[in-house]
């Protein structure tokens, strides 16, 4: 055990977390050279297009130090991204220490600070690590002294590396074997082991990761999950390398998998603890604090028997994103769903695209939501993140939305621009200051539900690119919210139906008028949409019927072909949906949370 | 393509439809997108042979016949002797009705008196004319090869000649086409005193001259409003002028549909030579032939069946067909004999559609029949991806 060292490497977005994973899988021969790529540990598709990491990464690696002795070294590739602290925070439960990343060239940012305070509060102990050295622009003095003063550690402790072109990597595992502690438990005793993740195996059932606190786990052992109390045999164990490897057992500090045939997923608690059915622990780990969801929208299958699997997919999704909470939910115009609850915009896009892509569902969401807090006439108070449970205005007191501080970073030619966004999205108390000559960082305190609507694409777009946005959550703050209700011939679409402010209200509904009108085909009758505020309309727009919709000719007798092209055209319809008699395509869901056409 | 030896038989007890294509053109129309080859005598020849030779192939199946029809390319541009020569042909291979019905396209160039008249005793009574249009600009943008003056005669002199049926086909929606334009063109054609019009939009393809101009920028099809007020016209026009929208693109004065071409839309068996032609057996396979003249050749000349594909039916593929088709004709479909005939559910699963319809005026019913209404025609197509089958 004393050659044990379990470890994640943190640090803010881009800054190098994956790629130093790399070198040190690389020179621990923990990859063949042909089997390597960039980024190895990032293995989900949508990670390799987006380039960052969204799933913490586990892999175990022997070390050879230069003390002569083999390590066992388990380390955590975490993601940087705000919305994906959870996962940061699920892998430092089962860690003695973290490598703090942090950009030669960037510094300290936000989530290097926001990710060490996570680090502190589990008592991990911790190597600062300068990334990116090779960066002509790397400014390793400044950089250290922002450690120092900043983050409050020891600058002498600071290892310098670049993962990029592979310098320092040697510095980097002797501090993690010199610097971090070996896992403390008793390997005797009573089992204890945390499942700090898992994913769903077609074959084998949930695969739960685990790290080995106290006691030991094998094949063959009968266990208990201690929240939910129910009991399995254990299939198998073993460690992560870049594939499974079987072993024997698990012992105290071991990071590694658990199989148990478990095909249940909702058996399965993520920070739920593992003991033995004989010579049980007395208590489990302490779980994880629950993630609180910020943004929320409600999912629907666009076929509505699909909704089975879009149950099952949800269930397996929730255990390889613990973050992700649903419950059910129902619309008027799109029958059966979920309401989910995601930790920001990111989040919710990433799970809609797994969804759709790990379980081949096509699926609709509703406007994004944030959560508002509403004290009626007589005194209580209520959350309300959907549209649908908004109560009638007449017996409301007062509505209270969450706030952010926004904080853009960008070169200075931008400032203009970026300030005029920010006002436009209600932004107060906005100010910026130099971080370099040319560089400024913007901070703005403004309405989350600002942010859900099109501000990305905005600022990206505003700023060329250049700019780069992150928002920590701030307080509830005094709103005039009223809830927009879009119809389409009469019929409420209650997907798109939003709470807003006042003063967004009728140019917000004017938006979802003529982006609808833009993406509903003509059909065979004239469609009137409407944007009302309780019942009183804002504003409008109108879809002619289509009076010309038939092929000239069927040519000699080649009516297969004409019948196949009309089978397939009626196969797009089922992708869309009819709201009383109107076809609505998917697409006119999406179009809508975008200010632009193109 | 599936495991046969030999071309099917009629499987019907219904006299079946014989088309014969003749893939040759004087010049190609640059709107055209049809297999159409300019080549000269040699290859006629050899088509006329091997036309004769899949005739052969058939003259086992059963098929009995009571309307030909010669299209094209262009029929008409064909050696009257050569012609002559197919006709009787087909008539000693197959069997042909003596009361058959024979329909003939014709280009107007080629019809002078001493054509029409061999025409005539050669049997045919159908003469569908492509004058396309009765003015000479329309004429000239189509790049077609005759003239105003010679589509009138043509049609005059097919009269004179006592042809049951004369027919046109025009063309509409061209590029910067009024109504009063389109309006003045269909009654001068009404003038001309012909039976039966085939009106059809302006569709520009890919891969012809009239594509290219579309992606150079220089050419495009009329706007889509522009279009239906201009099918609304025709209707109303030919509809005063007594003449029945018998189906999306045809009109007809009372008793002068084509009866050829209406076997293509009840779901009647038909069989085609020539390359590119399709056929059809009544009950369960659609097929069709090579659509290149050389190698639909090649294989007859082989003693092959010179098939490109064909298509075994599902008995809601068929309902569905006659549905879809039903849809495009004043007659509509009779949907209890259609599930009687198929043996498929069509009534039930689709009231609310067929309520649906009716309230938007797109059809009318009329006991188990459905039809579609002059608008209904115009957005047939839509009409169709409604029901499920
Ligand atoms: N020049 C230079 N570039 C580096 C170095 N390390 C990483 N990069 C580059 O920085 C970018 C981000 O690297 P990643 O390893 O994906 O960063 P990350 O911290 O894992 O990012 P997230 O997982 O999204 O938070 C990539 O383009 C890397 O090639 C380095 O030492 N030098
Ligand atoms: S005459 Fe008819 S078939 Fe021949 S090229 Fe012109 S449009 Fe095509
Ligand atoms: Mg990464």
């Amino acid at each position: 055990m004393k050659r044990i060292r379990t470890f994640c490497i943190i640090a803010h977005i881009d800054h190098g977390k994956s790629t130093l994973a790399d070198r040190l899988i690389q020179h621990c021969g923990g990859v063949e050279d042909r089997d390597f790529r960039d980024q190895i540990l990032d293995s989900m598709d949508l990670e390799r297009e987006r380039g960052i990491t969204i799933k913490s990464n586990t892999i175990s690696l022997d070390y050879e130090a230069k003390d002569g002795e083999t390590y066992q070294l388990n380390l955590i590739d975490t993601p940087g991204h705000v919305d994906f602290s959870h996962e940061v925070r699920r892998s430092l439960m089962s860690c003695e220490g973290a490598l703090l990343l942090v950009d030669a060239s960037q510094g300290v940012e936000a989530q290097t600070m926001a990710n060490m305070y996570l680090a502190i509060e589990h008592d991990l102990e911790i190597v600062p690590v300068i990334n990116k050295i090779d960066l002509p622009s790397a400014d390793i003095e400044r950089v250290k002294e922002e450690i120092e003063e900043d983050l409050g550690l020891d600058s002498d402790e600071v290892v310098l590396c670049s993962a990029k072109v592979g310098t320092g990597i040697q510095d980097v595992l002797e501090a993690i074997v010199n610097q971090l502690p070996p896992p403390e438990g008793d390997p005797d005793g009573p089992l204890q082991a945390l499942i700090f993740d898992a994913q769903y195996d077609a074959y084998r059932g949930a695969v739960l990761l685990v790290r080995v606190m106290n006691g030991e786990i094998r094949a063959g052992q009968r266990v208990r999950f201690m929240h939910t109390g129910v009991e399995h045999q254990v299939e198998e164990v073993g460690l992560l390398k870049l594939e499974r490897v079987k072993s024997e057992s698990l012992s105290a500090g071991a990071v590694g998998y658990v199989i148990a045939g478990i095909k249940s997923v909702s058996e399965i608690n993520i920070g739920d603890t593992i003991t033995g059915v004989e010579m049980p622990a007395e208590e489990a780990v302490p779980g994880y604090r629950e993630s609180k969801p910020v943004v929320f929208s409600s999912v629907y299958p666009m076929a509505s028997d699909e909704y089975l699997e879009l149950t099952k997919a949800l269930e397996k999704l929730k255990l390889n994103d613990a973050a992700l909470i649903y419950e059910k939910d129902s619309s008027q115009a799109l029958g059966f769903g979920y309401r989910c609850g995601f930790l920001g915009l990111l989040h919710l896009e990433i799970v809609q695209q797994r969804l759709e892509r790990e379980y081949d569902l096509s699926l609709l969401l509703s406007a994004p939501s944030v959560r508002y807090r509403v004290t009626m006439t007589d005194g209580e108070k209520r959350w309300v993140d959907n549209p649908s449970i908004y109560p009638d205005p007449g017996s409301i007191d007062t509505v209270e939305e969450p706030f952010i501080k926004a904080s853009v970073m960008m070169p200075d030619r931008y400032i203009g621009t970026v300030m005029e966004l920010c006002r436009d999205r209600r932004g107060e108390n906005t100010s910026f200051n130099y971080l370099s000559v040319g560089r400024v960082e913007l901070t703005s305190e403004m309405p989350l539900a600002e942010v859900l609507f099109d501000f990305y694409d905005r600022l990206k777009s505003t700023t060329q690119g250049y700019g780069s946005f992150d928002y920590e959550m701030l307080d509830y703050r005094e709103t005039d919210a009223v809830k927009v209700e879009i119809l389409v011939n009469s019929e409420p679409v209650d997907p798109l139906a939003q709470l807003v402010h006042r003063d967004k209200a009728r140019p917000r509904a004017l938006h979802y008028c003529d982006r609808l009108k833009e993406t509903i085909p003509k059909q065979q009758f004239k469609i009137a949409i409407q944007g009302t505020i309780g019942g009183n309309v804002i504003a409008r727009s109108t879809i002619n019927a289509y009076r010309k919709d038939v092929t000239a000719k069927c040519y000699g007798g080649d009516i297969s072909r004409k019948r196949k092209l009309l089978e397939k055209q009626k196969k797009g319809k089922k992708r869309m949906k009819m709201v009383g008699n109107v076809e609505i395509p998917q697409a006119a869901f999406i179009a809508v949370l975008k200010t632009d056409s193109d | 393509m599936p495991e046969t030896g030999f071309p099917p038989g009629n499987e019907t007890e219904v006299p079946a439809g014989l088309y014969i294509h003749v893939p040759f053109c004087s010049s190609v129309c640059p709107y055209c997108d049809f297999a159409v080859t300019i080549a000269g005598e040699d290859r006629r020849a050899a088509w006329q042979k091997a036309l004769h030779a899949e005739a052969l192939m058939y003259a086992d199946g059963g098929w009995a016949f009571d309307t030909v029809y010669f299209g094209g390319g262009t029929p008409s541009i064909l050696d009257l002797e050569r012609l002559a020569d197919v006709v009787n042909g087909l008539r000693s291979a197959l069997c042909i009705n003596e009361k058959a019905r024979y329909f003939l396209e014709i280009n107007p160039e080629d019809a002078s008196i001493r054509r029409i008249r061999a025409w005539s005793d050669l049997g045919f009574t159908f003469a569908s004319v492509g004058l396309q249009s009765p003015d000479d600009g329309v004429l000239h943008f189509l790049g077609r090869r005759h003239s105003a003056e010679q589509g009138r005669l043509a049609i005059e002199r097919l009269k004179e000649e006592h042809f049951r049926t004369v027919s046109a086909d025009l063309i509409f929606g061209l590029p910067g086409q009024g109504p009063s334009d389109w309006r003045r063109q269909l009654e001068a054609v009404i003038q001309m005193g012909v039976d039966h019009i085939s009106c059809y939009q302006l569709t520009i393809h890919d891969g012809t001259i009239f594509g290219r101009r579309r992606r150079a920028g220089v050419l495009r099809e009329a706007p889509d409003d522009i279009q239906a007020d201009l099918y609304e016209l025709t209707h109303a026009v030919l509809a005063d002028a007594g003449f029945e929208a018998y189906e999306v693109s045809n009109f007809a004065r009372p008793g002068h549909r084509s009866k050829h071409n209406q076997k293509y839309w009840k779901g009647v068996p038909y069989l085609g030579f020539g390359p590119g032609a399709h056929s059809f057996d009544g009950t369960s396979r659609r097929w069709w032939n090579r659509g290149k003249l050389r190698l639909w050749q090649r294989d007859i000349e082989k003693g092959r069946w010179p098939l490109e594909d064909a298509e075994d039916l599902a008995a809601a593929d068929l309902a569905f067909e006659v549905l879809m088709l039903g849809l495009r004709q004043s007659d509509g479909v009779d949907l209890k004999a259609v599930e009687c005939r198929w043996g498929v559910a069509v009534i039930d699963p689709n009231r609310l559609v067929i309520e649906r319809l009716v309230d938007n005026g797109l059809i009318t019913v009329l006991g188990t029949r459905i039809q579609p209404t002059m608008r209904g025609m115009a957005v047939a197509d839509g009409l169709a991806r409604e029901f499920e089958v």
